[in-house]
């Protein structure tokens, strides 16, 4: 099971204060790069939020880093009062481009429709045996907001508040995600406590 | 066209945008260039260029207010403002967050502020192969994937549009 570290205990404990750090181990990313070199290297897709970190991280371990920051579209759709199809369009790519896709939370942030067309996207725009990272924050550590996920050494997790972004968030349970993107097939799946999940699904 | 700075003498046209500095060519809010520019100094653009860029032993700077649809070639870059195309650098790219990129990167280094829209291809220095430890089920993979291209990389998805 993933460990998720409360240094930041003081915060859950009083929600007036944000989390000065809160990490944890991700077992997936390990699992997700662990499957990405034993192949060839290959083109990872990230939907952000754009964290330097994480570029300079996948940047050096694949051949291409692709990134679109898909919380900051949100965020802009949102306040513009457009559809939220809009911003799936921006992944207008060829069919099996991507070796991987970090999605982190993105799927929490949309609503069911939107979740579901960008599920089949993902299926169609992986390549065979490509693996989707989905995060699930959970509500005791959603109410701080939208994080980015800063990838460490060892794949420790650091959560790093956005606070340029106000998303709303559904707050799913474990089966809604696994029914949302069933047009992928689960891989892996860790349950932290404080309600936090990730999955690892794959292209069959 | 392009307004030199010199120490302690900042020209009219270009007197609305950043402090001046030694060495710098500075690219003012009104101009519209359209074409090559090839240089050996250091480079700030507050206007719109549309073309190539080839400084490449020097800094190029996309301002707040620079509008950019360029090939670049340059040593370390800059954005702050909106750039389509392809950067090519031997050093350090920087993004900040009012930075609008839709484009290609290659570098050796690079930063990128939180908040900064990108839709980018970003391809740096790989480590070198690491062995590691088997986790799940193995599977065939063909070495030789065909070239793609997943982005379109058009410039459509402006945040400024």
């Amino acid at each position: 099971m993933a460990t998720f570290s409360t240094s930041a205990d003081r915060s859950w404990k009083d929600p007036a204060h944000e989390p000065k750090t809160v990490d944890y181990t991700s077992n997936v990313l390990q699992i997700f790069m662990e499957g990405l070199d034993r192949q060839p290297p290959g083109q990872v897709l990230d939907l952000g939020p754009v964290c330097q970190e994480n570029i300079r991280f996948f940047a050096r371990r694949v051949k291409r880093l692709y990134v679109c920051d898909m919380f900051i579209r949100l965020e802009r759709c949102l306040s513009k009062g457009n559809p939220v199809s809009q911003i799936l369009q921006e992944l207008d790519c060829p069919p099996e481009s991507f070796d991987g896709i970090l999605l982190w939370e993105l799927a929490d942030r949309l609503e069911n429709t939107e979740v579901r067309r960008l599920a089949k996207l993902c299926h169609t725009i992986l390549k065979p045996g490509g693996m989707a990272v989905v995060l699930v924050l959970g509500e005791q550590t959603a109410r701080f907001g939208v994080n980015s996920f800063v990838v460490g050494q060892d794949f420790k997790v650091s959560l790093r508040p956005q606070s340029h972004l106000n998303l709303p968030m559904r707050g799913r349970q474990h089966r809604d995600i696994l029914a949302i993107m069933s047009p992928l097939k689960l891989a892996k799946t860790f349950i932290c406590r404080l309600g936090f999940m990730e999955f690892l699904f794959k292209r069959e | 066209m392009l307004k030199k700075n010199k120490k302690g003498n900042t020209d009219t046209a270009s007197s609305h945008v950043l402090a001046p500095v030694d060495g710098k060519t500075i690219v003012g809010e009104q101009i519209i260039i359209d074409g090559t520019i090839r240089g050996k100094e250091d480079l700030l653009i507050e206007g719109s260029v549309k073309g190539r860029i080839e400084i490449e032993t020097h800094h190029l700077t996309v301002g707040p207010r620079g509008q950019v649809e360029a090939e670049i070639q340059a040593a370390n870059v800059t954005i702050s403002g909106r750039l389509v195309g392809n950067v090519n650098t031997t050093g350090t790219v920087k993004i900040t967050k009012e930075a609008d990129f839709n484009g290609e990167i290659k570098a050796k280094s690079i930063s990128v502020e939180d908040g900064a829209y990108l839709k980018a291809v970003i391809e740096m220095e790989r480590e070198p192969e690491k062995k590691t430890v088997t986790v799940v089920k193995p599977e065939e993979k063909s070495a030789s994937e065909p070239a793609k291209e997943p982005f379109a990389m058009t410039g459509k998805s402006s945040k400024r549009n």
